[in-house]
C-alpha cells in the first residue's frame, strides 16, 4: 500500500522550517515563498481539499493586500493589519493545518518509535476522538432541547442562566459516560500491557520523505538569506 | 474450560450483585445469559472478563478460573488475551477514527511486531468483510457496521474465549443478522462465546445453551431445544422474549373504532441535507387513536423522516398536515413529540419526576397522572434519582413516559424498545395503547416483531427501483 501523505518526521521537520521562518524573516510580503511551498507540499501528497480552499482563503488575502497597498482600501471591521497577519502567517496554517489531520495511528506509532510513554500516547488518543465525539453529542442535545420547546427564544432570553444548564449537565455527563466507555475499551483490550506498544503503521522514509525533508530547509535557508533575518 | 464456583460478588457502595454462581462453560461452547434488566447479566460478564472486580470495584468471593488457573491472580491484560470483550454500544469504545487503526489497536498494545499487527489486522478486516470502509470515517458508519470493527478488533487478538455484553441493544435488525453471521464464523472457528442478551431471536442457531439470571442469582438452564418448547405463557411469566424468528409478522390487534378522517396526512414530503437528498415524495395518513409502526431497511431515512415530521429538521418539499391544516416546521414542533433513541442525550434535570414535569403544568391531575405512569412503568422508587444513573433500558422507559405526559397531539417514538427485556416491551406497548386512546397520533419508528405485532398498521418505507435515497411509502 503506497503511502501518499509524508511520514510523521517530515510534517514536523515542515512545521519547524515555517515557523522559523516566519519568526525571523524581516520580509513580511516575501513569506509567500514559504506558503507557496506549502501548497506544493499539499499537491505532492494529493490532499486537493485542503489545497482547494487554502488557495481561494490565499488568493483573496492578496487580492486585499493588493486594494490595501495601491488603492487604499481601508475595512473596518477586518483590518489591514489581520490581513496581513494571516498572509504572514499562511505557511504555518497550511503545515500546521496538515500535521494535526494526519490519522491518529500514524502520529501514535511515531510516538512509540521515540519511546514517548504509553500513557502519552493513550491520552492523545483519547483527546483525537474527543472532539467529534463531542460535536455529536452537542448536536443531539440541540435538538432534544428543540424537541422539548427549551430552545425558544423567549425561553433562552428569560432563563439563559437555567438554558446554559440544560446544555451542560447532560454534556458533562455524557463527557463522563463516554471516558468511563472508552477506558472500559481500552483496559479490555491490554492497553495496560507493559513494555513498549507495536503499530500498524510502522514505515520507513522514503526517497519522497527526504526530498521534502531537504527541500524545506533549503526554501527556508534561501527565503531568510534572500529576505533577511530580524535584527 | 471457564469455571465459576461459589461465586458472589457486590459493587462497591451497592446492594447489587450476583450470589451464589455455581457454572461451567465448555470450550466451544455457546452460553446465553438472559433474564430481566437489572437481573445481573451484565455482572456476570464482567466478572468472566475480570474487569469486576479489578476495574468495577468491589468484593467477590468464591473462585472463577480458566483452564485451571484462577481468573483474579492475572493482571488485566493477561486475561484481555484470553478473553476478549463487545460491549453494548460500540461508538464510543473506538480510539482511532479510521478502521485499520482500531483494528489493530488491541495488537498495538502488545506490542507485536510491525509485520504480525499488519498480519492479523488484515486478516480481521477481510474474514469481517470490512476491507470496503478502510477509507471511510468511522463515525459514518451505522451502528451495525461499528459493532462489527469492534468485534474485529478484539478478533485480530485471536483469543479463544469471547464475553458479550447485550451486543445487539443498539442495533436494528439488519446490524442483529449482520452480528450473528459473526457469531456463527466464530462458533465455527471453535471459539467460546458467552453473551448476555435479552433479544434473543438472533441467537438461533449459534446459542448452545440459555441460564436464567434474575435478582443476582441463576434460576435454571435449558438447552436450545427445551428453550423452544416454552409455551407462550412461561415466556411472558419469565419476561422473556421470542425465541425463535416468527416467520409471519401479523398485527394482531383487532381493529378499532378510530375515526376515518385521518389526523396527520404527509402529502409528497421530500427532505435534503446538503446536497443529499435522504427521502423523496413521501405520501401517508395516520389516523388519531392507532398506534402505526413504521418500518423499512436501514439508513433509509426513517428517523430523517420523525425529525421532519416533528418540525426539528425543514422540509425541502411537501405538506404535513394535522387536523386538515397544514403546518409550518415551527408549529409542528409545538404539536409533535420526538423521542430518539438515542436517550444519553434526552434528559436535562436532577431526578427522574423533575424530569417528566420539565415544562408542564404542576396540576394535581397532572401529578397523579405523572405518578402512576412512574408506576407502571417501574420508574417510581427511582423517582428521585439523577436520570444519568439509570440503566440503557430505564432510560428508554423514561423518554416514553416524558413522551406520554406531555400534552402534544403527534408523538413518534425511535425505536422505543430496542433496549427492553420482554417484560418491559410488552408495558411499554400498553402504555403506547393507553396514550393512542386519548386521541393521540403515535407513531413508532421500530425493527422490534413482537412491538409490531401490537400496533395497529404498519407502514413500510421502501426502496424502489432499487435507487438508495430514493423511495415511496405504501400504505
Amino acid at each position: 500500500m503506497q503511502r501518499k501523505n509524508f511520514a510523521v518526521p517530515v510534517k514536523l521537520w515542515a512545521s519547524g522550517c515555517a515557523i522559523v521562518g516566519i519568526s525571523m524573516t524581516s520580509n513580511t510580503v516575501l513569506t509567500c515563498i514559504l506558503a507557496l511551498t506549502g501548497f506544493l507540499y499539499l499537491s505532492v501528497q494529493h490532499n486537493w481539499r485542503a489545497l482547494k480552499s487554502f488557495g481561494v482563503f490565499y488568493i483573496a488575502m492578496a487580492v486585499l493586500l493588493y486594494l490595501i497597498r495601491y488603492q487604499g482600501l481601508h475595512m473596518v471591521v477586518f483590518s489591514e493589519f489581520y490581513v496581513l497577519m494571516f498572509w504572514n502567517l499562511f505557511a504555518v496554517f497550511i503545515v500546521g493545518w496538515d500535521l494535526i489531520t494526519t490519522p491518529p495511528g500514524e502520529l501514535s506509532a511515531f510516538m512509540s518509535r521515540i519511546h514517548m510513554p504509553t500513557a502519552g500516547i493513550l491520552g492523545l488518543l483519547v483527546m483525537f476522538r474527543f472532539f467529534p465525539t463531542m460535536k455529536a453529542e452537542l448536536k443531539s442535545v440541540w435538538l432534544s432541547m428543540r424537541n422539548r420547546g427549551l430552545a425558544a427564544p423567549c425561553q433562552l432570553l428569560l432563563h439563559p442562566v437555567v438554558s446554559c444548564e440544560y446544555v451542560l449537565v447532560p454534556l458533562l455527563l455524557r463527557c463522563l459516560q463516554i471516558a468511563d466507555q472508552l477506558s472500559v475499551s481500552a483496559v479490555a483490550r491490554g492497553a495496560e500491557a507493559s513494555g513498549k506498544r507495536g503499530s500498524y503503521y510502522e514505515k520507513d522514509m522514503t526517497i519522497k520523505d527526504w526530498s521534502c525533508l531537504i527541500l524545506w530547509s533549503v526554501v527556508t535557508f534561501l527565503f531568510l538569506w534572500i529576505g533577511g533575518v530580524r535584527a | 474450560m471457564i469455571r465459576m464456583k461459589d461465586v458472589s460478588f457486590r459493587y462497591l457502595n451497592s446492594t447489587e450483585g450476583v450470589s451464589g454462581i455455581d457454572l461451567m462453560v465448555n470450550e466451544g461452547e455457546c452460553v446465553v445469559f438472559t433474564g430481566p434488566s437489572g437481573g445481573g447479566k451484565t455482572t456476570l460478564t464482567r466478572l468472566l472478563n475480570a474487569l469486576a472486580p479489578s476495574y468495577y470495584t468491589g468484593t467477590l468471593t468464591g473462585t472463577i478460573s480458566i483452564n485451571g488457573k484462577s481468573l483474579t491472580q492475572m493482571p488485566q491484560y493477561t486475561v484481555a488475551r484470553q478473553i476478549g470483550s463487545v460491549f453494548q454500544d460500540p461508538k464510543s469504545q473506538f480510539f482511532s477514527s479510521e478502521l485499520a487503526g482500531e483494528a489493530a489497536f488491541a495488537c498495538e498494545n502488545y506490542g507485536f511486531s510491525a509485520e504480525e499487527i499488519r498480519d492479523r489486522t488484515d486478516d480481521a478486516i477481510v474474514s469481517f468483510g470490512l476491507n470496503g470502509f478502510r477509507s471511510r470515517n468511522l463515525d459514518v458508519l451505522s451502528s451495525g457496521e461499528k459493532q462489527k470493527v469492534a468485534i474485529a478488533s478484539v478478533y485480530a487478538l485471536r483469543p479463544d474465549i469471547y464475553v458479550c455484553d447485550e451486543p445487539t441493544s443498539n442495533l436494528d435488525k439488519t446490524g442483529a443478522e449482520q452480528l450473528a453471521a459473526v457469531f456463527k464464523q466464530l462458533k465455527a472457528e471453535g471459539h467460546t462465546i458467552i453473551i448476555a442478551e435479552h433479544r434473543l431471536s438472533w441467537l438461533h442457531g449459534i446459542a448452545d445453551r440459555f441460564i436464567y439470571v434474575r435478582d443476582g442469582r441463576v434460576l435454571w438452564e435449558r438447552n436450545t431445544a427445551e428453550m423452544e418448547q416454552l409455551s407462550p405463557e412461561e415466556r411472558e411469566r419469565y419476561g422473556l422474549r421470542e425465541i425463535t424468528e416468527k416467520g409471519d409478522r401479523t398485527i394482531q390487534t383487532p381493529t378499532r373504532n378510530t375515526d376515518q378522517f385521518p389526523a396527520l396526512c404527509v402529502k409528497s414530503l421530500s427532505c435534503r441535507r446538503k446536497k443529499t437528498k435522504i427521502f423523496r415524495d413521501i405520501n401517508f395518513s395516520a389516523p388519531a387513536g392507532q398506534i402505526t409502526a413504521i418500518t423499512g431497511h436501514n439508513g433509509i431515512g426513517k428517523t430523517s423522516l420523525a425529525l421532519v415530521l416533528s418540525g426539528l429538521w425543514k422540509e425541502e418539499s411537501g405538506q404535513v398536515v394535522v387536523d386538515g391544516r397544514e403546518l409550518s416546521a415551527r408549529e409542528r414542533r409545538k404539536q409533535t413529540w420526538f423521542s430518539s433513541n438515542d436517550t444519553g442525550t434526552q434528559f436535562f434535570t436532577n431526578s427522574v419526576s423533575e424530569e417528566v414535569l420539565l415544562n408542564m403544568k404542576h396540576s394535581e391531575e397532572h401529578l397523579e397522572k405523572a405518578r402512576s405512569l412512574l408506576k407502571r412503568l417501574g420508574l417510581y422508587r427511582y423517582k428521585d434519582v439523577h436520570p444519568a444513573s439509570l440503566s440503557g433500558g430505564q432510560k428508554q422507559r423514561l423518554a416514553i413516559a416524558c413522551g406520554v405526559l406531555s400534552d402534544r397531539t403527534i408523538l413518534i417514538f425511535d425505536e422505543p424498545t430496542s433496549g427492553l427485556d420482554g417484560g418491559n416491551m410488552k408495558i411499554v406497548a400498553d402504555v403506547l395503547r393507553e396514550a393512542a386512546d386519548q386521541k393521540k397520533v403515535i407513531l413508532v419508528i421500530t425493527h422490534d416483531d413482537e412491538l409490531i405485532c401490537r400496533c395497529d398498521s404498519e407502514i413500510s418505507i421502501d426502496d424502489c427501483a432499487n435507487e438508495r435515497k430514493m423511495f415511496n411509502v405504501m400504505l
